[in-house]
């Protein structure tokens, strides 16, 4: 037990330590905190010498608040409105992989045309969470123009996902056993409408941001993470795609009906900033087609939803279903124990894995390469920290 | 400010209104009048036409409307109005209000929203009102350990400055707050303090955010001086005088100069964007990075007298641009010459006076949304690449044109007897 | 950069200050060294795609005057099909003539926001044997709709009012009569676009038009097919 002059001889012996460095006249320590407006809810530290930073060190937790252990109070069904909260975004995806993990350990066969309308919402809102992504990418650049135009473009498919399932963001509309309504009438010609012209506005996008020689100067030759490195730090998702390894869940393990619909990987070789924020743009492109293909192969009528006990409970096993978001590789490993409350829920999450190149990748670059770095990482802190 | 507001009551809503009047007339009685009594008794008084301005005098000119003419008159021709109002300071801080709102609402427009909308009836037209009064109703936070003299007078300092260049500035022929043989290099001159203004605020306050931005402000601000003094230099050239009504009357008597230096003028808009630090060169307040740079500590006041002075600074160098390569207040006389035809009384308006203020404000406020308009499009640039850019491209470029303009005059084509000069 | 010896190296020992951070490496300096003429032409085209922005018709409304239309009139379920009607989940709507007091609503919210209690009304109804009604309370309710999916009489749907501000925190929570009242809504824009044309100037609005679309990459990407 520490008294409390244990406390102030602790303190000022870290007080010591700050100002020994700074006798040194040549480092400077910086906290780009949660208190910052290029951090997001997230806090590392750096040092910096001149224009150059020497060390850093992330400091995630800010927003953990207990997800996985509030899982266990809550029956299965219920959790789907606490689970979709860490990414509130990328809503559908999040509860994607959770629906896929309890339908294993109970046993339940989800209806064809459900596994369609899931497969729908989860494009649709992988086009919101990269749309907002880019937004606060141009922000972080100081192109203000880039936030208000995707912010504006969200609209498009925040408005046919309010249609669908009822709410903006906050969706909560895969269960484990389908998704909870059909979709309304006129929802297919909207849905097509509105991707057809998101495809013009993806070219404004390349003319005024992705061409624009102030942006590529900025981004190209930034934060180089090689091929092999990437595969050790055992980064994922557009961040792997980026570094040259054509790695997508959807073609890896395809789940649901993803293994009827015709894609291609989008990945490139650079491995630089540009190309980390480049892929997540052909990624958006490929996603209007598969949302394309998925309206046309649905079957026109039938159950999207599995009939449930109204506590769904399943024998003593443990099951681990992944699925590609927004961010990466979603992974979630439900075990349950013969009662309606799971036992354990963990979640795997892209953000926590792809944020631990952010202190090979920093060390060495300029101060300015910051949030160009650290935003490309496609880093999530509510979801890191959950 | 922001507390839950109380019922409403009339008796305290009348008190508090009566208690302003009394207050209001103690003041006058016990401190107005007696200064008015002592300037009146001290104080010179000026002539008038063909009388003395007596105080009787002054108050029977204001009763009658009609023979109020000759003091207006003698007051618009006084240093102070030029100073204060006209062409300096009152004008400047007019242009930097409208520059603010019509900024906010063509950025808006270029980015499909709307922009400032409920302050006021139409389309948000209070907006900076409702922001002034919110600036002065803050809290100045002064960080402990800030260096508190330099620290008040720096903002102050920084208006200060942006107000002197627009006294050097002519808008029409013979109204010009100071009127210098070296008025162009007045101007270099006092653009040279914002740099230091910079770097002292920056230092004074204390904390390691603005001191990199403070350093960042250095660095591009001295960068981007030379370009800027070189091209300008180009002008100087072919107008063969410093002077900037001189400059503006030999554009009048040949052409404008941005149809012989285009390079030249490009040259200047790209360093004077980056003295004003508009993005893409607002390195030195970059959001993402170092918060909020040299501009981290301020709050309140000083920070709506920083906005300010960059604003007037603006309206300064768009229209420095203006009189160096878009003929200043050159243009078609279009207003009558007399207003009520056949008047013999005392002239205030001038038709040549009135369409040089015209065209002059016209060409300032197209100079202005131009300026604004790469806020809309580019991101930030970086401190390697703008270094890199000030110190060897720009400077090049600049160079290339005084060749040309030295060829221009040498060739005997502008310059005095030239043969594009009228 | 190599991942195993770049690293993080420790600068507190003084020896090793200015000599063991990696340098950067060449990639750190301006790469971008394409011709001139080429910038200048990708700078006039991003000028170009900004300035026509400020002649096409803005993509924000104006809120108080214009509020966004829903389709349909709220989040109903079906309890005999057991699947959901999709609509819009504002504020709920509860049918005094349906509810029989069962708890079924608070007992779904427990797990989720809590917000639902059981209260007594002075109402005698036939099928409410206790006379209690479910209490919602706004302050608390994350809106997700579950309790409209465990009430198996039709007797609870949600509407499409989401206008529900009060200055205190007890008017937010609303009584069983409260909530018996369908609110008005009126509300009739729907997105503006200036026009909705597709990446080839196809008209999206047709299903052949919408159909279309372009894959195109940029030089120095390379596409996978796995």
């Amino acid at each position: 037990m520490t008294t409390i002059e244990d406390k102030i001889e602790e303190s000022k012996k870290l007080g010591m330590q700050i100002v020994k460095e700074s006798e040194d006249d040549r480092l400077m320590t910086l906290s780009v905190g949660p208190q910052h407006p290029g951090s997001g809810h997230f806090r590392f530290v750096i040092k910096v010498d001149g224009d150059y930073i020497v060390y850093c060190d992330p400091d995630p937790g800010y927003v953990h608040r207990g997800d996985e252990k509030m899982c266990e109070y809550r029956n299965v069904i219920q959790n789907i409105p606490h689970l979709e909260r860490p990414v509130i975004h990328d809503s559908n995806n999040i509860t994607y992989s959770y629906s896929l993990a309890v339908e294993e350990l109970v046993g339940i066969e989800v209806p064809r045309r459900g596994q369609f309308i899931r497969a729908i919402a989860s494009e649709l809102n992988r086009q919101v969470y990269t749309l907002y992504w880019l937004a606060i990418y141009g922000i972080f650049l100081g192109h203000s123009t880039m936030f208000m135009w995707p912010a504006g473009d969200r609209e498009l498919f925040i408005d046919l996902l309010e249609a669908l399932t009822g709410a903006r963001v906050t969706h909560a509309f895969n269960i484990p056993g389908g998704v909870r309504n059909d979709i309304p009438e006129g929802f297919k010609d909207r849905c097509l409408r509105n991707v057809g012209y998101f495809e013009k506005r993806l070219k404004e996008y390349e003319d005024i941001f992705y061409n624009n020689p102030l942006f590529r100067q900025r981004t190209e030759g930034v934060g180089i993470l090689q091929k092999e490195d990437a595969i050790k730090l055992g980064v994922t998702g557009s961040v792997l795609r980026a570094s040259g390894v054509p790695y997508d869940i959807r073609k890896v393990e395809p789940y649901d009906v993803y293994n009827e619909i015709d894609f291609n990987v989008q990945y490139m070789r650079t491995g630089d900033s540009f190309a980390r924020s480049y892929v997540p743009f052909l990624d958006m492109k490929e996603s209007c087609h598969i949302i394309r293909q998925l309206l046309d192969k649905m079957p026109k009528s039938g159950e999207v939803r599995a009939k449930l006990q109204p506590n769904p409970k399943g024998p003593p096993n443990e099951a681990y279903r992944r699925v590609e978001s927004g961010r990466g590789a979603l992974g979630y490993y439900v075990v349950s124990d013969g009662t309606p409350k799971p036992y354990r829920v963990k979640i795997s999450v892209g953000s926590f894995r792809n944020i631990l190149a952010l202190p090979f990748l920093l060390v060495g670059s300029r101060m300015a390469d910051m949030p160009s770095i650290y935003w490309s990482l496609n880093y999530w802190p509510v979801e890191a920290d959950r | 400010m922001s507390t839950y507001p109380e019922k409403f009551r009339f008796g305290e809503f009348v008190g508090s209104i009566v208690w302003l009047v009394f207050i209001i007339l103690i003041l006058v009685t016990l401190i107005g009048l007696p200064l008015i009594f002592v300037v009146l008794f001290y104080a010179p008084l000026p002539p008038v036409g063909d009388q003395v301005l007596t105080p009787y005098l002054f108050l029977s000119m204001t009763v009658d409307p009609t023979r109020t003419l000759p003091i207006i008159k003698y007051f618009i021709h006084t240093d102070l109005f030029r100073i204060a109002a006209f062409p300096g300071f009152s004008y400047a801080a007019l242009f930097a209000a409208v520059t603010i709102f019509v900024e906010r609402k063509f950025l808006a427009k270029m980015q499909l929203r709307v922009g400032p909308l409920y302050a006021g009836k139409i389309e948000g037209i209070f907006q900076l009102l409702a922001d002034g009064l919110k600036l002065v109703s803050k809290e100045i936070i002064v960080p402990s350990g800030a260096d508190k003299p330099i620290f008040w007078a720096a903002p102050i300092a920084f208006v200060a400055t942006a107000a002197a260049v627009t006294t050097l500035i002519p808008v029409a022929p013979g109204w010009v707050a100071a009127n210098i043989n070296v008025g162009l290099l007045a101007v270099f001159a006092i653009l040279g303090f914002f740099p230091l203004i910079a770097l002292l605020f920056s230092w004074a306050s204390n904390s390691k955010y603005p001191f990199i931005g403070g350093l960042r402000a250095l660095h591009q601000m001295i960068a981007f001086e030379i370009p800027f003094i070189l091209s300008a230099l180009s002008v100087v050239i072919l107008a063969g005088s410093l002077n900037l009504t001189e400059i503006v009357n030999s554009q009048i008597s040949s052409n404008w100069y941005i149809l012989f230096l285009p390079i030249s003028a490009f040259v200047f808009y790209i360093s004077s964007l980056a003295e004003l630090e508009r993005i893409p060169f607002d390195l030195p307040e970059a959001e993402s990075e170092i918060v909020a740079g040299w501009l981290t500590e301020t709050s309140g006041m000083i920070y709506g007298l920083i906005q300010l002075g960059s604003y007037i600074k603006t309206y300064a160098l768009a229209a420095l641009f203006v009189v160096l390569f878009l003929g200043g207040w050159a243009g078609p006389v279009i207003f009558p010459a007399e207003l009520t035809p056949g008047y013999t009384g005392v002239r205030i308006y001038n038709a040549i006076t009135a369409s040089a203020i015209f065209w002059f404000t016209i060409k300032t406020f197209g100079m202005i949304m131009l300026m604004l308009l790469p806020r809309g499009i580019n991101p930030r640039i970086r401190i390697d690449i703008l270094l890199h850019t000030g110190w060897y491209k720009l400077i090049v470029l600049a160079f290339i044109n005084m060749f040309v303009a030295l060829a221009l005059v040498y060739g005997g084509i502008l310059g005095p007897g030239g043969l594009l000069v009228r | 950069m190599e991942a195993s010896d770049s690293g993080i190296t420790n600068p507190d020992s003084k020896d090793t200050l200015t000599s063991s951070y990696p340098k950067p490496s060449a990639a750190a300096s301006p790469a971008y060294s394409s011709s001139s003429l080429s910038t200048a032409a990708a700078f006039i085209r991003a000028i170009e795609s900004g300035s026509k922005h400020l002649l096409i018709k803005r993509f924000t409304f104006r809120y108080p005057e214009q509020k966004l239309k829903f389709v349909g009139d709220g989040y109903q379920f079906d309890p005999k099909r057991g699947v959901g009607i999709a609509g819009y989940r504002g504020r709920h709507i509860l049918y005094h003539d349906k509810c029989t007091g069962c708890q079924l609503c608070s007992i779904a919210c427990e797990g989720i926001a809590e917000a639902i209690g059981m209260v007594k009304v002075d109402e005698k109804w036939d099928q409410n044997k206790k006379s209690i009604m479910p209490q919602i309370d706004y302050g608390k309710c994350v809106f997700c709709g579950l309790c409209v999916d465990a009430c198996p009489f039709y007797a609870l749907s949600m509407t499409n009012d989401y206008e529900l501000s009060a200055f205190t925190k007890e008017h937010l929570i609303y009584t069983p009569a409260q909530l018996a009242i369908k609110p008005k809504y009126e509300g009739d824009v729907v997105l503006q676009v200036e026009d909705w044309k597709g990446s080839e100037g196809q008209d999206v609005t047709t299903t052949e038009g919408a159909k279309k679309g372009i894959r195109r990459g940029i030089k120095g990407a390379s596409h996978g097919h796995v």
